[in-house]
């Protein structure tokens, strides 16, 4: 990317925080998993990372939310590097929703959305005024207030990922992070999931999230990134990103390409295994 | 001074209290949880009540309870404030002092590591302790064993368990086994020390290494009583993160908690302070695992309830020391077998039990 780009393309987004890596690599342990990584993620939008199992996507956003500490590189949340940054000021700019995170037993899900105020708090201060907003507001916008009282473990996948995001929305951060949000749920609750992140970039949120499910991600993204092998293979709108190339070098499966009529995003038909095995990247 | 919490909808008026200590505009602003504040409160006076029957209860002379009191603030016969002051009641607190730090030991080292198993005692910390302070007295030939080489062998123990584990981040089971492991080669090495020495060291060493109140050094009473208070207040400190910790380590870390630090912190303090309290009554881990739980069963749900489990552990032992001495009276069941019987159903009854939680 050439300066002049750069310079403009964070100018175009003065308001919502961009996040970039700067010769970001990633292992755990002696496992390299992403090396020398250059990504730059466009403020107020969804970003979804895509690619095929064990590409690294999840290893990635991990390094972005802080939970891998990277051997090399760093992670830029508008220009700050997020390992320098004391964790409860991170925590008020970042919030992450991790993959399939568990609730205790009779946790309700008022209690549950209450922990996002943590960063907020202190021992001293253990609710304010500005607290209660925040929690009332998030219950609001994930339309849980009617189910504040309720455990979250007797809730709907759909539900208890909804007072999860709402734990989040709590933390009132300019970036959200989530990992597979959707992946374990069935299609209407995978629908209700998506709307409702779609609607918080209505308040200026940079979204970013890890998922599987291509056809969601091209349908509810702003922004796709396309990983295999701890490598970025394309990025982008998804209408220009994603090709029938594409798809066959990330998952190794041949399809057709239409756009969807009625919202104009890319669409997957005719997925069949690609019978030659072309450059051995399909896994 | 307290005002009901003006959030129906996040903080439930009828389960917490918003203590306001500077009025409405207060920079201090905590929040009680009404349950939990009544079960301490209810455990705090079972802990005055069984103190005074304790103090009030023995062979050496029968008094009546305003004599008892009398004695205790040193007015009425000299013998009785004797009895009283200087038998019955170093008794009491050094019960307190090491059920209170065991059950808060315990507490910490279950919720960091998300089991209900996880007590110091279970995975070796007691015995290591022991193992140390036995070497000592078969070393030195005195029959007193310093705090330091308790809280030594708790160290070491601790280092080995964690050092086998592979890291400091806890992996329930694996962390378990090993523990028992490190904690079965202690109690070996303890029993091959107390064979080698004369039947007098080791008969006098006998009860201490079965857990008893009647051995307490009084040097060791005081080391474990400065530590104790600090740790709590520690563990108070500690309970909003631990709260979150108990989730998982990726959610509290995005709630901005240092969970790394935050684990250190209270693992420290649950290695501090058993290696402390086995140099007083030596190995009376079962009251890691009953007090916590007690209090857990007590108090509101989804809380870590650090000073309940103090106090349940402190109300656990000063009353299993009381039946020990007064169940075969006049001869003394020592205080850890006492605990060892309440408390193996109750190992038992969670690991069988397939509706009780493992998780804290």
């Amino acid at each position: 990317m050439t300066q002049e780009a750069f310079i403009s393309t964070s100018a175009d987004h003065d308001s919502a925080p961009d996040i970039a890596t700067q010769g970001l690599s990633l292992a755990y342990g002696n496992v390299s998993v992403i090396e020398e990584l250059e990504l730059r993620l466009p403020g107020g939008q969804v970003t979804a990372i895509v690619g095929p199992n064990g590409c690294g996507k999840s290893t990635l956003l991990s390094g972005m939310s802080r939970l891998l500490k990277p051997r090399a590189g760093t992670v830029l949340l508008d220009g700050a590097d997020i390992q320098r940054l004391p964790s409860r000021q991170l925590a008020k700019r970042l919030a992450l929703l991790p993959q399939q995170p568990h609730a205790p037993e009779a946790l309700t899900v008022a209690e549950l959305v209450r922990f996002g105020r943590h960063p907020h708090q202190s021992w001293l201060r253990q609710w304010s005024p500005e607290d209660k907003r925040g929690v009332d507001e998030a219950l609001e916008l994930t339309g849980l207030t009617t189910l504040a009282e309720r455990p979250v473990d007797a809730l709907s996948g759909g539900q208890r990922q909804r007072a999860w995001i709402a734990m989040a929305i709590a933390q009132q951060t300019s970036t959200l992070l989530l990992d597979e949000p959707t992946s374990a749920l069935d299609l209407g609750h995978q629908v209700e999931v998506y709307e409702l992140i779609r609607s918080l970039t209505t308040t200026g949120k940079t979204i970013v999230m890890v998922i599987h499910d291509l056809i969601g991600a091209c349908r509810y993204a702003d922004h796709l990134i396309a990983m295999h092998q701890g490598r970025i293979l394309a990025e982008g709108p998804p209408h220009e990103t994603v090709t029938t190339d594409l798809v066959r070098r990330l998952y190794g499966v041949d399809c057709t390409l239409m756009t969807d009529p009625a919202t104009g995003a890319p669409l997957l038909t005719n997925v069949r295994r690609t019978r030659d095995a072309l450059d051995g990247s399909a896994t | 001074m307290t005002s009901p919490i003006d959030a129906p909808s996040s903080v439930r008026q009828d389960k917490y209290y918003l203590a306001l200590p500077l009025g409405q505009r207060s920079p201090l602003r905590v929040i009680v949880d009404k349950r939990n504040l009544l079960v301490n409160l209810l455990l705090l006076g079972l802990l005055i009540l069984l103190a005074g029957i304790s103090l009030n209860t023995g062979s050496a002379a029968s008094l009546s309870l305003p004599a008892t009191l009398r004695a205790l603030f040193g007015e009425g016969d000299p013998l009785d404030i004797f009895v009283i002051r200087d038998l019955r009641l170093p008794r009491v607190v050094a019960g307190i002092a090491t059920g209170g730090a065991f059950a808060l030991a315990g507490c910490l080292m279950q919720t960091v590591a998300r089991n209900r198993l996880a007590t110091p005692g279970i995975v070796g910390l007691d015995n290591g302790a022991t193992a140390f302070a036995v070497a000592s007295v078969v070393g030195t030939g005195i029959s007193l064993a310093p705090p330091a080489m308790a809280l030594t062998g708790a160290a070491v123990a601790a280092a080995l368990t964690f050092g086998l584990t592979g890291r400091i981040g806890v992996r329930g089971y694996r962390f378990l086994v090993a523990g028992i492991g490190v904690g079965a080669v202690f109690g070996a090495i303890t029993q091959l020390m107390l064979t080698r020495v004369s039947i007098d060291a080791a008969n006098a060493a006998y009860p201490w290494t079965v857990g008893s109140l009647n051995a307490r050094p009084d040097h060791a009473v005081l080391s474990l009583s400065l530590a104790l208070l600090p740790a709590l207040l520690a563990g108070i400190w500690l309970t909003r993160s631990l709260t979150v910790l108990r989730l998982s380590d990726a959610v509290a870390i995005g709630l901005g908690i240092a969970a790394g630090r935050c684990r250190m912190a209270a693992l420290s303090v649950a290695v501090i302070l058993p290696g402390l309290a086995v140099a007083v009554a030596g190995p009376v881990g079962m009251v890691a695992l009953i007090g916590p739980e007690f209090a857990r069963q007590l108090s509101a749900r989804n809380t870590v309830p650090v000073l309940g489990a103090t106090l349940a552990g402190a109300v656990v032992m000063v009353a299993a020391d009381l039946l020990g001495r007064v169940l075969l009276a006049p001869i003394e069941i020592p205080v850890g077998i006492v605990t060892a019987l309440i408390g193996s159903p109750l190992l038992l009854w969670i690991l069988l039990n397939p509706n009780a939680r493992t998780t804290p």
